[in-house]
């Protein structure tokens, strides 16, 4: 009980952190402002406008949510050792896993005030303009934040270890190969198939596509905006599948930071 | 309280991890109820000693002992408040709302709470109208006592201050001298680094001198000071040949005035006077300072 109090007064405090932080409003103006700019787009668009308006709003939601896990959640850590205030913290009767969890529950819950602030916008902005806002619309998003827990969960192990820059390029090094690892794979498979590589070359570009595919995120599984905006329907508990997966996830990078950031030594 | 025996630690730091030994068979007890200081120069281990304490630092070798449990486990850390050198905290909080984060983190609530804030306050006299305002507008000796008063929010039984006289002008460093002592007086057992040696001397039951890494001293200000022997400063009526002095006495740059090195040379010398009817004006007898020992530590380990 004391470890699950000292998370919450942890998580508490990296959200009143974070949304002091410049960089968080900016990010959240500039995802509104893009939000609004999509009923523009809708217009210009020769594409449905409907389709245009939320299949950009839902990529505005992804990218902002990224960005917000990058640059606030790596920071999180780094500051508390550049500023020393993590001394102090650490003196008192907290495990660092109890940190890790804590800063990582903190900023998990900014993303989530920003994703429902966005998707107020977007459904007040969709039943102003008569454009169906659906309800199916919200898995989306649900994805999309099951998404950002794991970038953050990726961010906070980075930042564990290394320096800010590095853990921002490593961050987003995790983030594109989890997008790309499913078509990297197909892709490999369709030139085997076809037989533009030799046997050799096959084999090994096959292995590596599985092992990328299997270690990295599948961060691809999350981006259902095509499904949700044309009205198909998405199979029979992919919901709860891919909550599953994201925990899983989640889990295992935080239990790597934390074990990474209880051998460390804080001068 | 404490216990150390052996401890170990090597640095490694550049690119080639170039190791830097700063800690070197460092051995000490703290014992219940006592005032301990901890001495030494810029980069002699106090800190890095302290660090291992509280759980910050690993350690390569050796046995450490924080109320009866290593500093590798959490346990070890409930009973313990740490104050670190110049301490840093959430500047966007104010000095209250830092003291609330902690408090609850020591597990205190409520009016509970609200009361030990109080009490730590008073007690470092900081209970001023700038204990509302953001940190980070505080000057050092404020930052100091906000320090402080985190650190004994949780009623520690053990407290590990590292320089918490830093910073701090005149008043502010009797006010943490006798916080110190109230503390120590309510049984809080309170280990501390610092470079003000006139302090230390006025308030430590004992004192551990670290020099390169090494324990050189351990003990009380007396113990320490008597081990390295009383000199005595005599001022006679008339002069006394240099030639004639008695053995272990040596001239101290004024005819009528010399310097005996020790209690044997001082009766020699008393008897000699008596033999030949040479009168004593003034005799002092000079201990050397904390500050002296530590001198000679120093320019000995550089040798």
């Amino acid at each position: 009980m004391p470890t699950l109090k000292h998370i919450g007064i942890i998580a508490l405090n990296t959200f009143r952190e974070s949304i002091r932080d410049k960089i968080l409003y900016n990010i959240i103006f500039l995802a509104i402002a893009l939000t609004l700019f999509s009923i523009v787009l809708g217009e210009w668009s020769v594409f449905d406008r409907s389709y245009v308006i939320k299949s950009t709003t839902l990529s505005v939601m992804s990218l902002s949510g990224l960005l917000i896990s990058i640059f606030v959640g790596i920071s999180l850590v780094q500051k508390e050792i550049q500023r020393r205030t993590v001394l102090t913290l650490l003196s008192k009767p907290i495990s660092r896993a109890s940190f890790i969890v804590g800063k990582y529950l903190g900023l998990l819950a900014v993303v989530a005030v920003h994703l429902t602030i966005l998707t107020c916008i977007f459904y007040l902005m969709l039943a102003v303009i008569s454009a169906s806002p659906t309800l199916s619309l919200l898995t989306a998003v649900y994805l999309i934040f099951c998404e950002m827990a794991i970038v953050i969960a990726v961010a906070l192990l980075f930042s564990s270890f290394s320096s800010t820059v590095l853990s921002a390029l490593f961050t987003l090094g995790i983030y594109f190969a989890g997008h790309l690892s499913n078509q990297l794979l197909e892709q490999v498979r369709f030139a085997s198939r076809m037989g533009e590589m030799d046997a050799t070359s096959t084999a090994l570009f096959e292995k590596a596509a599985v092992v990328i595919h299997a270690v990295f995120p599948g961060l691809y599984r999350f981006n259902v905006t095509n499904y949700v905006v044309h009205g198909v329907a998405l199979p029979d508990m992919y919901l709860f599948w891919n909550t599953i997966y994201a925990v899983g996830y989640v889990g295992v990078f935080l239990a790597i930071a934390s074990w990474w950031f209880s051998r460390r030594d804080f001068l | 309280m404490i216990q150390i025996e052996h401890l170990h630690k090597t640095y490694r730091s550049g690119f080639l991890m170039k190791p830097k030994q700063a800690l070197k068979d460092v051995s000490f007890k703290v014992e219940p109820g006592q005032v301990y200081g901890f001495i030494g120069p810029n980069g002699a281990g106090k800190s890095t000693t302290i660090k291992v304490l509280t759980g910050l630092l690993n350690y390569d070798a050796g046995k450490v002992l924080v109320n009866g449990i290593s500093p590798r486990d959490v346990k070890s850390r409930t009973f313990l408040g740490y104050s670190p050198e110049q301490p840093y905290f959430y500047d966007y909080l104010s000095g209250r709302e830092l003291l609330q984060f902690y408090g609850k983190l020591v597990g205190l609530d409520g009016k509970e709470l609200d009361s030990r804030i109080q009490w730590a306050l008073e007690l470092l006299h900081a209970d001023k109208d700038w204990i509302d305002r953001r940190l980070r507008s505080y000057s050092k000796g404020m930052m100091q006592r906000v320090g402080i008063a985190q650190a004994i929010l949780g009623k520690p039984k053990l407290l590990i201050l590292d320089e918490p006289m830093s910073g701090l002008d005149p008043m502010g460093r009797r006010d943490v001298r006798e916080a110190i002592q109230t503390l120590n007086r309510d049984g809080v057992t309170i280990f501390y680094s610092s470079h003000l040696l006139s302090d230390v001397e006025s308030i430590s039951h004992k004192v551990a001198m670290i020099v390169d890494g090494k324990i050189v001293r351990e003990g009380t200000v007396d113990e320490i000071t008597e081990s390295c022997g009383v000199e005595y400063h005599v001022r006679t009526r008339q002069a006394i040949l240099a030639a004639d002095l008695p053995e272990g006495v040596t001239p101290a740059g004024h005819p009528q005035e010399c310097v005996c090195s020790d209690d044997a040379a001082r009766d020699r010398l008393l008897s000699f006077c008596l033999s030949h009817g040479i009168a004593i004006e003034k005799m002092d007898h000079k201990r050397p300072s904390l500050e002296d020992i530590l001198t000679e530590e120093i320019a000995r380990a550089d040798s």
